[in-house]
């Protein structure tokens, strides 16, 4: 990086704040250093940032928590790190309106304890919540178990301020829970993974606390049934806020020895224990036996079930299919798997369809065309039936030969359309995203 | 582009030789049908309008106007309230109304596919027998066509607590604006790539024309409790609607109708709202049956601390159905009171009621009109009704200013210049209250991404270069009313 560059980077958020050499190793990503880490301490100092980096040509890596820093493909051309954890207020939370402000460095845990302070709550859920900013999660979509019942940020994120890759400010949505005023532009950033501008601000809609709460775990002997228990689940009375269908060594991470499926239920008292008592009649008919409460500290543990199983696993796939497709993946997965010689762990949203696999890390030889071949195996069942499979982590080398996005067919021209016209310059997280963007 | 005569002959032929005869308008006084949607206060002919039946139709009727460079413009049952699908520039109305099947129904997954020309209650009807139903309630949801809440993200008294349209689609089959049929989403939750499904609903028209729709279909609920707070003062009425929601409950609708929507609802229908009531909270929880009574009993808490004199619960389902009718058919009701009115779409903070209540009151009084208030008081979303003589000079014009000064207020407090309605023509020139100059060029870069000729619904959503030097190939044309004098925009 020219030394031209890097003082006018100084010159803008202060030298403390923009690293250089080996103060960059946590922001190495696949083996590839960034030219140098810059953390604004103003939205108007992101604007200035991405506007010298554009003149420069540089490429530009927005950095939350680091927490999905791996997802996707590693930019070409290392470029900067633009990190956003010193924009980390609360701006705004009126109770009486359930919405609030926040600066996209804030963690989710620190917003929400700042909302649980106040009776209140966002309902997302990721991993990672102490490290994971909210910029962030919106930017990835990440989201949790309780999805089933509140939703995803898309439902959520009702208003956005982002810096184009112009280095300009723009707002879309508003402060209020319903607005069709303009295009949707919270849509268009969630998800996008900082291709088309860097979110520094959100309004969010949240919800009151509920008075209580319970996680129960049913393990049955055949996963088979307790996909069948979910389908019965879903067409009864019941509102369930989280399903969790776990294969047997998802499950015995979370301390069950089977596959289980794990239900949550939120409300008043009367209302938890009513439902608990329906869940026990329905899935014993089933075939599931005794359900039992779980502790609530495995809620943060649910996401990344699969992955838990094994102490390193060698990759992660999730997968976006129908509901009643969802024992089914997992079970010829699993099938298929085994017969390549390789173990694996699924767990799954199982009432939206969000299923997430992981690869055993005693893979031997540890040869990344076995893996390849078993993680191209498994997109292809999603993709048979509908769905689509995310390659979420894994070492460069199986990277570089299965996509880590799936194919968005024709609506691929019109992401790379957008990003043409938003991007122009190819600057924000070049290459990292679908169909190339 | 303006037709010949002879122009026009043998694009009647083309459009006839796609769809077949019988599906396709071009005489005049055929056309006339088609000149408004539900705002009446704008107009505009087009040239054609036409009846597809599938995504091909629309496809080739899509691929001749771009080679004739007319535009067009995808029109539902018309119920539409901003004059989002007026052909402004003449050139085809592509009407979705013989695109109205559900093709498929898939209980175990509750989702549904659907054709743009369904009217929205019909869904609900279809998967009704066996326990489901379709969220999204727009009081036009007897007429209205889930294409067209689509275009416009519609709501509707329930979305406070199950969400507007884009939180019920999971997918559409798209003619873009060039013709091409492209797949949005599809029927599973997330999107791969971008959310263009998201960001194509309420996008008014001009992002291209739904042909399919993959929307969510809802258990319906275990029970259901509508109760009736009045109230002697409409600020005690806006203080309960906070009340609600700071002991933690979110109902799955709490609309406010005031005295004036009361009289003319009680004269058209009798639905048994006190007349004498200065504001009526109609609020209404679902969900489990366990827990409904609590849950009730914390309602009327918070309704009575804040004032009301008096809770009234629908005790049997004729009752609860009773009380709706008097909410869903306000509009209508204003027939009693009134010769014309015209609604607006506003959205505040809730928080922010009180104080824009008066605003509102004061902005008409000060106007010599009156006002109607019946509205989506859970989610903020304000529908004052002026009501008006068109007949008396001068009326429709200061209905326009009033409506402006009410937006003003809205975007003033922190809130928006629509909830559901859309921006479409009427609103167009008050995108700058809310929006900068950069956001509006952003929006209007993404605009081009979709639909990069303009052609697909010119003239909505932007304002017109009269008031906004930056922005875009539309080209402003004064409405009638302006040339007749009756209106200026802003």
């Amino acid at each position: 990086m020219p030394d031209a560059l890097l003082d006018k980077l100084r010159a803008t958020v202060g030298t403390q704040y923009v690293l250089t050499g080996v103060e960059l190793s946590p922001y190495v990503i696949e083996g590839r250093t960034p030219e140098a880490a810059v953390f604004p301490g103003s939205v108007d100092e992101v604007a200035a940032v991405i506007g010298l980096a554009a003149d420069a040509a540089r490429p530009v890596t927005p950095w939350g928590g680091g927490t999905a820093a791996s997802v996707g493909m590693p930019a070409a051309p290392a470029g900067l790190v633009l990190g956003l954890r010193r924009l980390s207020r609360l701006l705004e939370h009126e109770p009486g309106d359930l919405t609030a402000s926040v600066e996209a460095g804030m963690t989710v845990e620190a917003f929400q304890t700042a909302l649980r302070g106040r009776g209140q709550w966002v309902s997302l859920d990721p991993a990672d919540a102490r490290l994971a900013t909210l910029g962030g999660v919106l930017a990835t979509n990440a989201s949790g178990p309780r999805r089933h019942l509140y939703g995803t940020a898309r439902d959520l994120l009702i208003g956005v301020t982002v810096v184009t890759a112009d280095g300009t400010v723009v707002r879309g949505g508003g402060k209020v829970v319903k607005n069709v005023a303009g295009y949707d532009l919270p849509k268009l950033f969630v998800g996008s993974y900082g291709t088309l501008g860097v979110i520094v601000e959100a309004t969010v809609k949240l919800r009151p606390l509920p008075d209580h709460e319970r996680l129960v775990c049913i393990p049955f002997d055949r996963l088979k049934d307790a996909g069948a228990a979910v389908r019965a689940l879903l067409a009864s009375d019941l509102i369930p806020n989280a399903i969790e269908l776990l294969d047997a060594p998802a499950g015995a991470a979370l301390g069950a020895e089977s596959p289980a499926l794990v239900v949550g239920f939120d409300g008043l008292r009367e209302q938890v224990d009513w439902q608990c008592a329906e869940l026990t009649r329905l899935a014993v008919a089933c075939g599931g036996r005794e359900g039992r409460p779980l502790p609530d500290d495995t809620w943060p543990r649910l996401e990344t079930a699969a992955r838990a199983a094994f102490p390193a696993a060698a990759a992660v796939m999730s997968f976006s299919v129908l509901p009643s497709q969802v024992a089914d993946l997992m079970e010829q997965g699993a099938g298929g798997a085994r017969a390549r010689g390789l173990t694996s762990a699924w767990a799954a949203h199982a009432g939206v369809g969000v299923v997430r696999a992981a690869v055993g890390s005693d893979v031997r030889p540890k040869e990344p065309s076995a893996i390849a071949a078993v993680l191209r195996e498994w997109r292809e069942q999603a993709r048979a039936g509908g769905g689509h499979g995310t390659l979420e982590w894994a070492p460069l080398a199986v990277k570089s030969q299965v996509p880590v996005w799936d194919d968005p067919a024709a609506a691929g021209r019109i992401m790379e359309r957008i990003k043409a016209q938003l991007d122009p310059r190819n600057i924000l997280n070049p290459g990292r995203f679908v169909a190339g963007i | 582009m303006t037709l010949t005569a002879s122009g026009k002959r043998d694009l009647r032929q083309e459009l006839e030789a796609i769809l077949g005869s019988g599906a396709v308008l071009s005489d005049p006084d055929e056309l006339l049908v088609y000149e408004s949607d539900g705002l009446t206060l704008f107009r505009a002919l087009a040239d054609f309008v036409v009846f597809p039946t599938s995504a091909e139709h629309v496809s080739a009727i899509v691929k001749l106007a771009n080679r004739e460079k007319l535009p067009f413009v995808a029109r539902g049952a018309g119920t539409g309230l901003s004059g989002g699908c007026l052909p402004t520039e003449g050139g085809i109305v592509i009407s979705l109304m013989r695109m109205n099947r559900v093709l498929e129904v898939d209980y175990d997954n509750q989702i549904a596919v659907v054709e743009p020309g369904l009217v929205n209650l019909h869904l609900s009807w279809k998967v009704g027998p066996r326990g489901y139903y379709y969220a999204p309630d727009p009081s036009s949801q007897q007429a209205c066509t889930i294409g067209g809440n689509i275009a416009n993200n519609s709501g509707g008294p329930h979305t406070l607590k199950y969400g507007v349209t884009t939180n019920h689609v999971l997918g559409l089959e798209v003619v873009m604006p060039d013709g091409e049929v492209v797949w949005l989403g599809g029927k599973t939750r997330d999107a791969c790539g971008y959310d263009l499904a998201g960001v194509f609903v309420g996008s008014e028209g001009t992002f291209g024309i739904a042909t399919k729709i993959v929307v969510r279909i809802l258990k319906k609920p275990q029970a259901v409790k509508t109760v009736l707070a009045v109230f002697d003062e409409i600020d005690r009425a806006s203080e309960a609607v906070s009340a609600v929601i700071g002991r933690g409950l979110v109902p799955a609708a709490m609309e406010m109708i005031d005295h004036l929507t009361i009289q003319a609802v009680e004269d058209a229908f009798g639905c048994g709202y006190p007349r004498d009531a200065a504001a009526a909270l109609l609020i209404e929880l679902d969900g489990l049956a366990v827990g409904m009574e609590a849950q009730a009993e914390r309602i009327v808490a918070a309704c009575r601390e804040a004032g009301a004199r008096e809770i009234r619960t629908a005790r049997t389902e004729s009752e609860r159905l009773l009380l709706w009718k008097g909410r869903k058919s306000a509009f209508g009701a204003y027939g009693r009171i009134s010769p014309a009115y015209m609604v607006m779409d506003g959205v505040i903070p809730r928080t922010k009621l009180p104080y824009v209540l008066h605003r509102v009151n004061e902005i008409v009084a000060a106007a010599g009109l009156r006002v109607g208030n019946v509205f989506h008081a859970g989610d903020g979303n304000l529908h004052p009704n002026l009501l008006y003589d068109p007949r008396k000079p001068g009326d429709e014009a200061r209905v326009v200013a009033a409506g402006a000064e009410i937006m003003k207020v809205c975007a003033e407090v922190g809130g928006s210049i629509s909830g559901e309605h859309g921006i479409g023509l009427e609103k167009s020139d008050f995108m700058p209250f809310i929006f900068s100059a950069a956001d509006l060029a952003f929006m209007h870069r993404l605009k081009d991404a979709f639909n990069p000729t303009g052609l697909c619904n010119p003239g909505k959503i932007f304002p017109t270069k009269k008031s906004c030097g930056e922005v875009g190939p539309v080209a402003y044309r004064p409405h009638p009313i302006e040339e007749k004098g009756l209106a200026q925009r802003f």
